[in-house]
């Protein structure tokens, strides 16, 4: 590849691997500190119900066992993932879901803390519940918040079991659908996903003798959860220290505070270090999964493939708290197209089932299946090519975004473009075989993003950062660093993250921190320089605006012999007036810059079992500047295939009557493996951000979208069904072969009415 | 209650008091301070924690500690070097076939145990070789493409 | 949580005498890789274990045209996948084992240990069945032979009685002409317990009709079973589509499925059909047509390469 640039658009190695690759890399589970106990939890065995008797005697008594805490040992204070506090760390009173922790041992090992877990002695009093989100929305159902109303941050009146909505509108909806051509109506449904990473939540505390609290964490967002650590124990956040570990995969999942409460307030209870690990089952059964999501959509169409009206309902489970905003944008019910009319409502609604938890991009691969299986179905309704249905309504620049904000340059018909002739579409194929397309949006995240950099006397610079790295962000931000500063890789270290060292920055998530984070690096990169400048013009006795700076060395414009290297500068800083330098750049938003993927999928179906098989599958997306191909690469490829696990395989299912968690395993909640996948294929289209740094724009997010919709899409194409529930099992393809596949029930009627819309 | 238990890890014979329910696993992890295998699931699920005994790939949370004593037991911070990475390792780095980096280790495992029973492996011998570790990162694609870059590099240096 | 005391015989009749001490307060291990998960879960809370990993004379697979083949009780599976004598002789056994989790739990579990936790789902189990194995039991009083098919006696139960080890298994030397192959329905190529595991092994006589035919299936009942409507439709018919679409449909009349997190009943029923179908066609096929390659059964014993 060739390239302006001297770091950039070449693969580096991560600037972990080494750790990694022999054992080194420390986790938060291999933290392992001097008389350190072990903590273990106890969960609810209700999903709804007054906690009526809660005995630890015989716990607490039991030999080893250090200490026993319930809810009433926290202060009396809810917290929340946003605005509204919904939720206890630990329940004082009432249990909402199955598997909810209602105690935490300390004992001397384990095996100690799993036996007093046993001698917990707990009676509960039934409450009416619901677990159904359709039927939670309906009058006589059971609440699940009885006293919503009354809690911090709850700003407006919703009814019955809604925690959140969110609308947009534009245009003249109702006068579109009648001037349309056709109009084609679905319902989707998509099922609960876990976001599978491999580490356990798990955490070390430990209290310093000054009493200061110390975390070892699995965390995206330590100063997040120092803030929430610091509001459910009522300590100030300054009396806490979080340390971010390796973090061994968090897809969201780790965003935000887990149980992390517990260990700590053991620690400062016991003044030991208390260690908790979950186990796999609690994994599952306690901490926050996706929900399910059942979408309905409506467009109005011109027989020549125009969309001029959207309608989109949906209905996010939201389960017993809201654990996370449970759609990261109302905009993706339109998807990458232009839609002049349309009228978007996303509701979250509360039942008596695990809280639901964020997880690469919320929501938006549930609307992104619903968006193009129906842009699929459109095409098929008017007899047009899937594929030109897309280019003709796909955005352009210059288009206003859902938010409002202008869409800028981007390579969204290239991606396009490239799956066309890379899958070779359209293709006659053999029976049972088809070919399914999908578009993906996303735009790059934003958000508090700070960085340090500080240059040591040998030439070499530490780059202190406080965001977790998830993506291989460090290796990243070390490249655009080096870029801007002129220097090679080698030269710069990046310092691991701790509240009590690295600037304050926002959780790593949403693919924000190549681009903003990314861009803070740059700028603060950027001030190193113009420092290192001035520190020349001292030196060599020039005005600055006679300088010049290239590969790491300023020199005379006017007599390029003459100057002084990187290193050189760096020395002659220590003992300059100046002082050593440091660069630092901050920033809190940045501007709107979307993020668009194409993808192909090749399928085979088995017509006797149902089972499909995909044989390729294809990704082209826009990603801007590739600041490490390698591992923007590694992102696409790692996407499509929680994608393609979603699409096909990952179900994690619930008891109708309690909402249990009925899959809680890696046995039986079944994540892809090696040989389950085609061969990756790639099409990386660079089209640079107006604002990334150095052109980047965000990666991880966009390919998980896509495959539900394109495998659904090319099963259609293969065997002429359309499978419109995830995940497209063998049982559920087989029966839609036979003519089983019932239509999903949605009653739109009474949610316009509840709006005062009239039917049409 | 602990009892004695010698193991013999990464070549050398180590003491160690051990509980009897203990699992190799919790025995590297917490007796003999080798923390490289993890534990992802405890349930033989996840392929996290697989070390060689006696050079075949194997979960270590499903053996019974006790169970190890006569067998050669080699973990993750038993192949690299001095003089540097094993050529599976490197191939990991250099490919880029790692991401978060927690099933590492035990894939790097799988992947060693294989090769060396399998010097020259089809691309689809290597995926279904792997078929006990998942990943949740990688998708795979590099890990399988570092795999293959191991055996030749290991057949050509032979 | 329930601990216990870890013991470790050095032959079959010191384990024996372990058992005999303890009772039902001992549970036996061989590869151990059911046991500690389901005694983390409290499932099971023996007071003693006893180890059979270091009982010498265990871990031997011999073949001869007499005696057919024995497997000693500490085989595993990967063995039993890796063996030339078995893949090709025993082609059901091969696809069975290597369908079995994923390399590093086979390189434990043993293929005696998959009989006596007595899944419905093993998936060496309907490979064994059709390969009609025989079980070698002993005990303080003595050793008896017991047909596999009378081991099963409903989910994690077995005929043994407290005190017994099963020790070896024997799988008779299959007839000229023979052929078979296990499949496994799962959504993933590894690492999951089957929704359906079917197996057939058949020999083709010298008028070129059935002159054997064992069926078993896995994960529609509360046992491995066998299929004998099923066979009995076959024998001494020609292998003809019809004849195959029928006893598979025979098969599937006879498999009780359950719904559950992995499946509906229905479904495994439906599916209990395709692979009977499947399985036998392969395996008259092959009879004839001389065996598969280990890389074309590895892919056919998951379902989702077929």
């Amino acid at each position: 590849m060739t390239t302006q640039f001297k770091v950039l658009e070449r693969n580096h190695p991560r600037v972990d691997a080494y750790d990694k690759v022999t054992g080194r890399a420390t986790y938060a589970s291999d933290v392992y500190l001097p008389g350190m106990l072990a903590c273990k939890l106890l969960p609810s065995t209700r999903n709804h119900a007054r906690i009526v008797r809660l005995d630890t005697s015989k716990a607490a008594s039991h030999p080893g066992v250090r200490c026993v805490i319930t809810g009433t040992d926290f202060p009396d204070i809810r917290f929340g993932s946003g605005a509204l506090r919904d939720r206890y760390i630990m329940p004082r009173e009432v249990v909402n879901f199955v598997g909810e922790p209602i105690a935490a041992v300390a004992a001397d090992d384990e095996a100690t803390a799993l036996e007093a877990i046993e001698l917990i002695e707990v009676e509960y009093e039934d409450l009416p519940s619901v677990v159904n989100p359709l039927s939670a929305m309906g009058t006589g159902a059971a609440t699940v918040h009885p006293e919503l109303e009354d809690y911090e941050g709850y700003g407006f009146t919703l009814g019955h079991n809604v925690s959140t909505l969110l609308d947009a509108d534009r245009g003249d909806v109702d006068q579109a659908f009648k001037d349309a051509d056709a109009v084609v109506e679905d319902v989707y449904r998509s099922q609960g996903i876990n976001q599978g990473f491999l580490e356990p939540m798990a955490c070390v505390a430990d209290v310093e003798p000054n009493g200061r609290l110390v975390v070892y964490a699995s965390t995206q967002g330590p100063y997040q959860i120092r803030a929430s650590l610091a509001g459910v124990l009522e300590i100030p956040v300054s009396r806490i220290r979080v340390v971010a570990m390796e973090l061994g995969g968090g897809f969201g999942a780790k965003l935000r505070l887990t149980f992390e409460a517990f260990p700590a307030l053991l620690a400062m209870k016991t003044g030991r270090p208390v260690k908790l690990v979950n186990t796999r089952e609690e994994v599952f059964t306690m901490n926050g999964p996706r929900l399910p999501v059942t979408n309905y959509i409506r467009s109005g169409v011109m027989r020549d493939g125009t969309i001029v009206a959207r309608e989109a309902y949906t209905i996010f489970d939201v389960g017993a708290y809201l654990g996370a905003g449970p759609n990261s944008g109302i905009g993706h019910g339109i998807g990458a197209y232009r839609v002049p009319n349309y009228r978007l409502r996303s509701y979250g609604v509360y039942t008596n089932k695990i809280y639901v938890g964020s997880y690469r991009a919320s929501g938006v691969a549930d609307m992104t299946f619903a968006v193009e299986s129906h842009m699929d179905r459109i095409a098929h309704e008017l007899g047009l090519d899937p594929y030109d249905l897309r280019v003709k309504n796909a955005l352009r620049e210059g288009d206003v975004s859902v938010s409002g904000a202008v869409v800028p340059t981007n390579g969204l018909m290239e991606t396009l473009e490239a799956i066309k002739e890379k899958i070779d579409w359209p293709r006659d194929l053999e029976d049972g075989h088809g070919l399914g397309l999908a578009l993906c949006e996303w735009r790059s995240g934003s958000g508090p993003s700070t960085a340090a950099i500080s240059v040591n006397d040998d030439g070499t610079v530490s780059l202190l950062t406080g965001s977790v790295d998830i993506s291989g962000s460090d290796t990243s931000l070390a490249a655009i660093a080096a870029e801007a500063l002129g220097i090679p890789m080698e030269k710069v270290v990046v310092a691991k993250r701790d509240t009590d060292l690295a600037p304050y920055t926002g959780q790593s998530g949403g693919s924000r921190i190549v681009y903003s984070q990314g861009t803070a690096v740059q700028r603060a990169a950027e001030d190193i320089v113009q420092k290192l400048m001035a520190l020349a013009a001292d030196r060599l006795g020039v005005p600055e605006d006679a300088l010049g700076c290239e590969d790491g060395r300023v020199y005379v414009m006017d007599n390029e012999p003459q100057g002084l290297t990187f290193t050189q500068l760096a020395a002659a800083s220590i003992t300059s007036r100046g002082g050593p330098i440091i660069g630092t750049a901050s920033l809190s938003s940045m501007p709107y810059t979307p993020v668009f993927a194409a993808q192909a999928a090749e399928v085979k179906v088995d017509r006797e079992t149902g089972q499909v098989r995909v044989l390729r599958y294809i990704q082209a997306q826009d990603v801007g500047t590739a600041i490490n191909p390698m591992a923007v690469e590694g992102q696409l490829d790692g996407g499509v295939v929680q994608g393609i696990g979603r699409a096909l395989t990952e179900d994690q299912q619930f008891d109708p009557e309690t909402g249990a968690v009925r899959n809680p395993s890696f046995a039986s909640y079944l994540m892809p493996l090696a040989m389950d996948l085609p061969e990756s294929e790639i099409v990386l289209i660079n089209v640079p951000a107006p604002d990334g740094p150095f052109g980047a724009r965000a990666v991880a997010e966009p390919p998980g979208f896509g495959p539900p919709a394109a495998i659904a899409n090319a099963v259609y194409d293969a065997v002429g069904v359309r499978v419109k529930e995830l995940p497209l099992s063998g049982e559920r393809v087989l029966a839609a072969l036979n003519g089983q596949n019932a239509d999903i029930d949605f009653d739109v009627e009474a949610l316009r009415r509840a709006e005062g819309i009239a039917a049409d | 209650m602990k009892q004695p238990l010698t193991l013999t890890i990464n070549g050398e014979s180590r003491l160690m008091l051990v509980e009897p329910y203990y699992s190799l696993l919790d025995c590297l992890r917490d007796e003999a301070q080798l923390t490289g295998a993890k534990k992802g699931c405890d349930e033989g699920d996840c392929g996290a924690c697989t070390v060689l005994m006696d050079g075949k790939p194997v979960t270590s949370c499903l053996i019974l500690a006790h169970s190890a004593h006569d067998c050669d037991i080699t973990t993750i911070e038993g192949l690299a070097t001095v003089d540097g990475l094993s050529p599976v390792q490197k191939a990991f780095v250099e490919h880029g076939g790692l991401q978060c980096g927690f099933c590492i280790p035990g894939l790097i495992m799988s992947a060693t145990g294989f090769l060396q029973a399998n010097p020259d492996p089809t691309e689809e011998d290597v995926r279904f070789a792997i078929g006990g570790n998942l990943c949740r990162c990688t998708g795979y694609a590099r890990v399988v493409e570092a795999v293959m870059a191991a055996a030749q590099e290991m057949r050509e240096g032979r | 949580m329930a601990r216990f005391d870890y013991l470790e015989p050095h032959s079959v009749d010191e384990a024996l005498g372990m058992l005999e001490k303890h009772g039902t307060a001992a549970r036996l291990v061989a590869g151990s890789t059911d046991f500690l998960v389901r005694w983390r879960t409290g499932f099971w809370r023996p007071e003693v274990v006893v180890c059979m990993q270091h009982v010498p004379g265990l871990d031997r697979i011999d073949f001869n045209d007499d005696d057919g083949l024995s497997i000693g009780a500490m085989v595993t599976v990967q063995d039993i996948e890796q063996s030339d004598t078995v893949r090709a002789r025993y082609p059901a056994l091969a696809a069975g084992a290597t369908a079995f989790a994923g390399v590093q739990v086979r390189n434990l579990a043993t293929v005696v240990g998959n009989i006596c936790n007595a899944s419905p789902a093993g998936d060496t189990l309907p490979a064994l069945l059709a390969h009609d194995a025989q079980c070698r039991i002993v005990s303080s009083s003595g050793e008896r032979w017991l047909p596999l098919t009378e081991v099963f006696v409903g989910p994690g139960q077995t005929a043994l009685a407290a005190g017994e080890i099963m020790t070896e298994l024997r799988l008779p030397t299959p007839a000229p002409n023979s052929g078979g192959l296990y499949i496994k329905h799962s959504p993933r190529g590894a690492m999951d317990i089957s929704a359906v595991g079917v197996a057939s092994v058949v020999s083709i006589g010298p008028d070129g009709a059935f002159s054997s035919v064992r069926i078993a299936l896995g994960a529609v009942a509360p046992t491995p079973m066998r299929a004998p409507g099923a066979e009995g439709r076959l024998v001494g018919q020609p292998p003809t589509d019809q004849n195959i679409a029928e006893a598979a449909r025979l098969a599937a009349q006879a498999a009780r499925p359950i719904a559950d997190v992995r499946s509906g009943a229905e479904y495994r029923r439906e599916i209990a059909q395709v692979l009977t179908e499947r399985t036998l066609r392969h395996a008259a096929a092959t009879a004839v047509g001389g065996a598969t390659d280990f890389e074309d059964i590895r892919r056919l014993a998951v379902q989702t390469a077929w």
